[in-house]
């Protein structure tokens, strides 16, 4: 908005905030007349070189910035790296198998009664076996309040659409108890599929570094129970979910086997519907020679939790279905088949899982027979307990109960113990039988113990030790008693069962130990890698651009030298760490201090990296505080609340300080502003999604009502909000400076309200799909959904890209002659000496040339990280771009912008993490949506389903991330090297955007990794908690995976895309 | 707000030569022994009420927010009446003025108005003067009272909302919070600048010089500020309820900023936000 004399005259700098609008402006180059032809283009000449020689400059030291940045990316990854390595549990993996031959017994090698294999298969290896074959249907995610009849926990606990819907088990279980028992499952955490089925196999417990790998299932390679019955040479037959098949590749009859992708969660019958139609014809009588164990595993329930939440009539239909599905399956069963059906894990009151509340651990267990062999020991189990923490079974426990059902020898890793009412007898008083399987479920978990402690190098628990030898000793005593069936063997059966509890615990305690020499060196990495990080950001006096070539090349150096090292003392054994681990921390470790001595070689450019005035020490406040904040598990719980404090704190501090600016413009600007910024994130906060610590002083707003994940009807009026009001808003920004303009008013007030009309299409067809009110089907809905949603991508990716990088500066350039135009507002003085006639040049859009060139990327980014987003979320992200346009605002009429203030980069930090929670998230495991992965996709794709999830979880970190350039670029006056001072006439004011840039990109990464350093920490300092795996763990977890997002997002995207704005604007500018 | 205790670092600038400026000097208590005496006597009584009343207040915090107003509203008026003077009653070329002669050592109170002028007969005079004087500070102590109902709590209200007070419950705390913390800040600050704009232009800005109204009203604000913290902590305390933290908080901090800013070490500076400022004043000042 303001004019220029285009060359050389210094004197009159204009003021971006002084004159409004389309001032005619002094000569353009061309009509220089006075000069000489030749003179004129001898300096043309030399001015194309000299810009040539400053262009080159720019982009060879633009790369050389980017370089910085990836160096300070793979150092945070290789800190992250470490520590994961000593936090995530790990568990030593035995490859030893158990074998039919070879009994558990250390003083017995052979049966006595055997006396040959085949005999042994017919009767069942280590005890006599009860079922030929069996069938084992896995509902994903039946919790267990689903399968009991409804039973008010409090006062106000009503009746929900997911209760009473599948009565079948309880009822067999409650009338003929001999046929069927019905119990609570309890999972052991991480409740996610891959998980639990590596537990209900194998029965061992689960580590925390099998968790990450949902995505992508491996295979087994420890004993479990499908390798057992596939080397006893059983047929098997696996239907639906597809994890089965990355886990026991190969073991299944390829003829039989249906296996479907298990991703999908918008999809709620493929799955279930193939299983179904392959499951009944395999038990019709004429087939039932084709197979021995039939594995089918219905995702239905599991998807439905996941898309509308348990409270959803589409839940209800969903547990109808398989209620019929299991009468079927009764009615269709032999005297010599065992029905087994259970749940892997529950699911939380939205319908996700994967953590460890108690809602997501309590799934269901269900077993059936025609032939009555079940029994209860005691009147008090003769129900299934009415909730599920009355009386239950471990998972691992199903792995011997089914070994020695089915006269398989138990794997050989199993923790779990025999559930008592399957060998308890109909009558419920065939100890000696109980007896004898504990026994033989004891002594396997003995040996187990001893070959892992033998791994370890350790001896065995004294403990444990005993307890053998007292059960063993009662064991002896007892058994001349066993063969009436008398309690004689109760003792006995008790003292095995105590036995392998104890073992269980142990073990979880020993599985539950941390590397903590690798944690520390995490931990190191990551500290002086931050030290390193205020040096840079904001210790250097200098041209941080200069540094870049020395910085790279000794940090290079000091890496290469570093793994080098790593790798000899790895290969010569020197010390314990393995050969990657080694190189890794010593090429962290050498590439730091290769740095260190460049960053301090000369001690002048230096100053003491203090926090500089009020919004320094704010900006440090907020991050330090937040960083303490994180050692207690309340405020990392109440996080969300807390940056909403800090962002009005700062909004209020920006309303004083504008009351403190000179200028009646920056004053009034100032604080409409700070007013709206404050006003914008309180609207925003009403936006919640709340995790369960947080109940019951929260109310979630984020859907339907808090028992779903579908949005309400009344939410999908956001994105028409969002399409009616965001571009208006965003133009009038734009137009704050004259600068709707150009590429800015066809993209703005055209393509991107096009795209947020297109999103707002398809999330009301999603909604339509969901509520069922058009009469079309699914398919042609999802069909028509994903190609909205890829227009959109294409639109804000392909299209805003090449709009970003090809579309010119948003100024609109007149030339005209005063005279020749006498409609023209009168022309008012000009800056330099006047002659006439002259051409002027009115320029719109001068005042903020770089920013909002810079900002088409934000808008573009926006539109796909709208899309992502459900309804509400988008109108988060609205309010987001809005609140960082208002905070632009807000630095530059208190003259943050040029002082490379701090608090621009920090307040953008607080945005992104405040955003994160309002945009449906917490920082826990089970609120990633990973159904947005099939927005714009039928299947999962890599690599862009895992991008898209990202998109749609750090979407808030990422756009505020995007926005770090134009804290020093918004409404930033134009340099080119003719303008600068001619103290320093070699500089290139190029370098200079680049180094004010970096500094603010740096200080943004500062921000985050000091959060997620001191989320690292506490982690591992409170490793023992009891809240660890709730609270700190998926904290820790977030805050790393935030902070590698945050920085290949500015390295790649923000710092990237400032080469095409600066060179954009030097096109039409000159250098 | 800001950590101000940072940035409110010892000014170059002396007392003095922020006294000429035309706006704002800050305010002083009354010379005479009740006023000074009772001053300080103030915050350590309103400390003492909410030390009293803090169990009551934790039982039911809307109850006995709505019963402790009246009373607080009672002592706050008091206070001013006795130990400030009055909007306009010295306006800052009157004080340059007649501060050399009216100084510390005059027996009588400086914002005794126009009413102390006529000095002939002399004790029946004070006698009345007594009463004209509470008089003509009773209407601005009134009118401070009414702005201080109508205006700041409201706007207390609304920033106490946009900090994350809940808009949909918890109602009447709110409101009453934002009345105590009003009648604690504003009341003073009205019944002693009045609605001059220039002043409370510098009380937006936070750049009042430091003094006793200033300090207990800014005090206030940072009181309850930090008195935000606790409440996240999972510790079941039933004092970690809503309004009653930021209470305490707005109580202590009155208390705290009110008697800190009349020492002289903090007196009469100014909070400064840039090193601009600060050199700005330097140059003012020199």
């Amino acid at each position: 908005m303001v004019i220029i004399p285009p060359t050389r005259t210094t004197g009159s700098s204009p003021n971006p905030n002084g004159p409004k609008s389309g001032v005619p402006a002094a000569t353009p180059r061309s009509s220089d007349q006075s000069s000489s032809e030749q003179s004129k283009r001898k300096q043309a000449g030399l001015l194309d070189k000299k810009a040539l020689e400053l262009e080159n400059e720019f982009k060879i030291k633009h790369f050389g910035v980017m370089g910085v940045l990836a160096w300070i990316l793979l150092l945070h990854v290789a800190g992250i790296y470490l520590f994961t390595k000593g936090f995530l549990l790990t568990r030593m993996v035995l490859e030893n198998k158990s074998s039919c031959d070879v009994l558990p017994f250390e003083d017995i090698l052979a049966q006595p009664h055997t006396t040959a294999l085949g005999s042994k298969q017919e009767k069942g290896c280590w005890h006599e076996k009860t079922f030929d074959k069996a069938v084992v249907i896995i509902i994903d995610a039946l919790r267990y309040d689903f399968t009991v009849p409804f039973a008010p926990k409090g006062e106000s606990d009503i009746v929900h659409l997911f209760h009473n819907n599948i009565p079948v088990l309880y009822e067999t279980a409650v009338q003929s108890p001999a046929n069927a028992f019905l119990l609570p499952f309890i999972a052991d955490p991480p409740t996610t599929t891959l998980n639990r089925l590596k537990g209900l196999t194998t029965g061992t417990l689960p580590t925390f570094l099998d968790a990450g790998s949902n995505f992508a299932g491996t295979a087994i390679d420890e004993d479990n129970l499908v390798a057992q019955l596939h080397s006893a040479g059983k047929n098997l037959v696996h239907l639906g979910d597809d994890t089965w098949q990355a886990l026991f590749p190969g073991y299944f009859d390829t003829n039989l086997t249906h296996a479907y992708d298990s991703f999908n969660v918008w999809d709620l019958h493929t799955v279930d519907n193939g299983v179904t139609e392959h499951l009944f014809p395999l038990l019709q009588p004429e087939n039932s020679k084709k197979w021995d164990v039939i594995f089918g595993h219905y995702l239905g329930v599991d998807h439905a939790g996941h898309r509308y939440g348990p409270n959803h009539a589409a839940m209800a239909s969903k547990l109808q279905e398989m209620d019929r599905v299991i009468r079927n399956i009764i009615a269709a069963l032999d005297d010599k088949t065992l029905l087994v059906i259970m749940g892997d894990h529950g699911m939380d009151i939205k319908g996700d899982h994967g953590g460890e509340s108690d809602d997501e651990v309590e799934a269901a267990l269900w077993m059936y027979s025609k032939r009555g062999i079940f029994g209860r020991t005691s009147k008090d189990t003769l129900l299934p307990p009415q909730f599920a923490r009355d009386r239950f079974v471990p998972q691992i426990d199903l792995v011997p109960t089914l070994s020695l059902l089915l006269g398989m020898p138990i794997p050989f890793n199993n923790l779990g113990s025999p559930i008592e009412e399957a060998f308890s007898g109909a009558r419920g008083n065939n100890w000696a039988n109980l007896a004898t399987v504990n026994r033989l479920t004891a002594a396997q978990v003995k040996k187990y113990q001893h070959q892992y402690a033998l791994a370890r190098g350790a001896g065995d628990d004294e403990e444990s030790t005993l307890l053998w030898t007292a059960a063993e000793e009662e064991w002896k005593s007892a058994s001349k008693g066993f063969s009436s069936k008398s309690t004689a063997a109760r003792a006995s059966n008790e003292l095995y069962r105590k036995y392998q509890r104890h073992t269980l615990d142990i073990c979880r305690g020993l599985w539950a130990r941390f590397d903590v020499p690798s944690m520390i060196q995490g931990v190191l990495i990551l500290l002086t890698s931050i030290v390193l990080l205020i040096i840079y950001a904001r210790g250097l006096k200098t041209d941080r651009t200069q540094l870049t070539s020395r910085l790279l090349e000794f940090a290079s150096v000091g890496a290469g030298v570093g793994a080098v090292t790593g790798f000899a003392f790895g290969l010569t054994g020197l010390t314990e760490m393995s050969m990657v681990d080694g190189a890794v921390l010593l090429a962290a470790a050498g590439s730091i201090l290769g740095a260190t001595s460049v960053l301090v070689k000369k001690p002048a450019n230096l100053t003491l990296p203090l926090p500089n005035g009020m919004w320094g020490w704010l900006a440090f406040f907020f991050t330090v505080s937040q960083s303490i904040g994180f050692a207690s598990n309340s405020y990392t719980i109440w996080e969300d609340e807390i940056l909403l404090f800090f962002l009005t704190t700062f909004g209020v501090c920006a309303g004083v300080s504008s009351m403190r600016q000179k200028q009646t413009t920056d004053r009034i600007l100032g604080v409409y502003h700070s007013i709206l910024f404050v006003i914008l994130g309180r609207i925003a906060s009403f936006s919640r999604l709340c995790r369960e610590e947080q109940m019951p002083f929260c109310r979630s707003t984020y859907y339907a009502s808090s028992t779903s994940s579908t949005s309400a009807p009344w939410q999908l009026a956001i994105p028409f909000l969002v399409t009616l009001f965001l571009p208006s808003v965003v133009r009038s920004f734009y137009a704050g400076s004259k600068s709707y303009e150009g590429a800015a008013s066809l993209w703005i007030g055209f393509a991107f309200r096009f795209g947020l009309c297109v999103t707002s299409l398809f999330w009301v067809l999603e909604g339509a799909d969901d509520g069922e009110w058009l009469p079309v089907s699914n398919e042609t809905l999802k069909f028509v959904r994903v190609f909205l949603a890829q227009l959109v991508l294409a639109l804000a990716f392909a299209i805003g890209t090449a709009a970003y990088l090809y579309s010119k500066p948003c100024v609109s350039i007149n030339v005209s002659k005063p005279n020749e135009d006498p409609n023209s507002p009168p022309a008012p003085i000009v800056a330099g000496q006047q002659q006439s006639p002259r051409t002027t040049v009115t320029i719109l859009g001068f005042g903020n040339v770089y920013g909002t060139h810079f900002c088409f990327l934000l808008i573009n980014f926006a539109l796909a990280i709208i899309l992502m987003q459900k309804p509400m979320g988008q109108g988060a992200i609205a309010l987001l771009l809005w609140q960082i346009l208002s905070l632009l605002e807000i630095l530059d009429t208190n003259s943050l912008t040029m002082t490379n203030s701090s608090i621009g980069p920090v307040i953008l930090g607080v945005l992104g993490s405040f955003y994160y929670f309002k945009t449906g998230h917490q920082a826990t495991l089970s609120s990633i949506q990973w159904e947005t992965a099939f927005i714009p996709l039928t299947t999962v794709q890599y690599p862009w389903s895992p991008l898209l999830v990202i998109l749609n979880t750090f979407g808030a970190q990422i756009l505020a991330a995007i926005a770090v350039p134009l804290t020093v670029l918004w409404k930033r006056p134009l340099q080119t090297h003719d303008r600068v001072p001619a103290s320093n006439p070699n500089k290139n004011p190029a370098t200079r955007i680049l180094s004010d840039v970096v500094q603010a990109a740096g200080t943004h990464i500062l921000y985050l990794a000091t959060i997620n350093l001191a989320t690292t920490m506490w982690a591992g300092h409170l490793r023992r908690h009891l809240m660890l795996y709730r609270i700190f763990s998926p904290r820790f977890m977030m805050g790393s995976v935030v902070l590698a997002v945050v920085d290949v997002v500015l390295m790649v995207v923000a710092v990237g895309g400032v080469r095409w704005n600066t060179l954009t604007v030097a096109e039409i500018f000159g250098w | 707000m800001p950590d101000t205790s940072s940035a409110l670092g010892p000014s170059p600038s002396t007392p003095q030569a922020l006294d000429e400026k035309p706006s704002a000097p800050p305010v002083n208590i009354l010379p005479s022994l009740i006023a000074r005496s009772y001053s300080i006597a103030h915050p350590a009584l309103l400390l003492a009420l909410v030390a009293t009343r803090f169990e009551a207040l934790v039982a039911d915090p809307t109850k006995e927010l709505l019963s402790t107003l009246p009373w607080l509203t009672l002592i706050q008026i008091f206070y001013v009446i006795v130990c400030l003077p009055p909007a306009g009653s010295s306006p800052p070329t009157e004080t340059s003025a007649s501060s050399p002669t009216d100084g510390k050592s005059s027996p009588r109170p400086s914002g005794a108005g126009g009413a102390a002028r006529h000095g002939k007969h002399a004790k029946r005079k004070q006698h009345s003067n007594i009463w004209a004087c509470i008089w003509s500070r009773s209407l601005p102590a009134l009118l401070s009272l009414s702005l201080t109902f109508a205006l700041a709590t409201p706007a207390l209200t609304i920033l106490l909302v946009l900090f994350g007070a809940p808009l949909t419950t918890h109602n009447s705390e709110t409101v009453l919070c934002a009345a105590h913390m009003a009648v604690l800040s504003a009341t003073a600050l009205i019944y002693a600048h009045g609605v001059d704009r220039a002043v409370w232009n510098e009380v937006w800005g936070i750049s009042r010089p430091a003094d006793a109204v200033w300090g207990s009203a800014l005090g206030t604000g940072l009181g309850a500020w930090f008195g935000a913290i606790p409440i996240p902590l999972d510790w079941d305390r039933p004092w970690q309820a809503f309004p009653i933290t930021i209470l305490a908080g707005a109580y202590i901090g009155y208390a705290v900023g009110s008697l800190l800013s009349r020492t002289p070490l903090v007196y009469g500076k100014r909070v400064k936000f840039t090193s601009e400022d600060l050199s700005e004043t330097e140059k003012k000042t020199n």
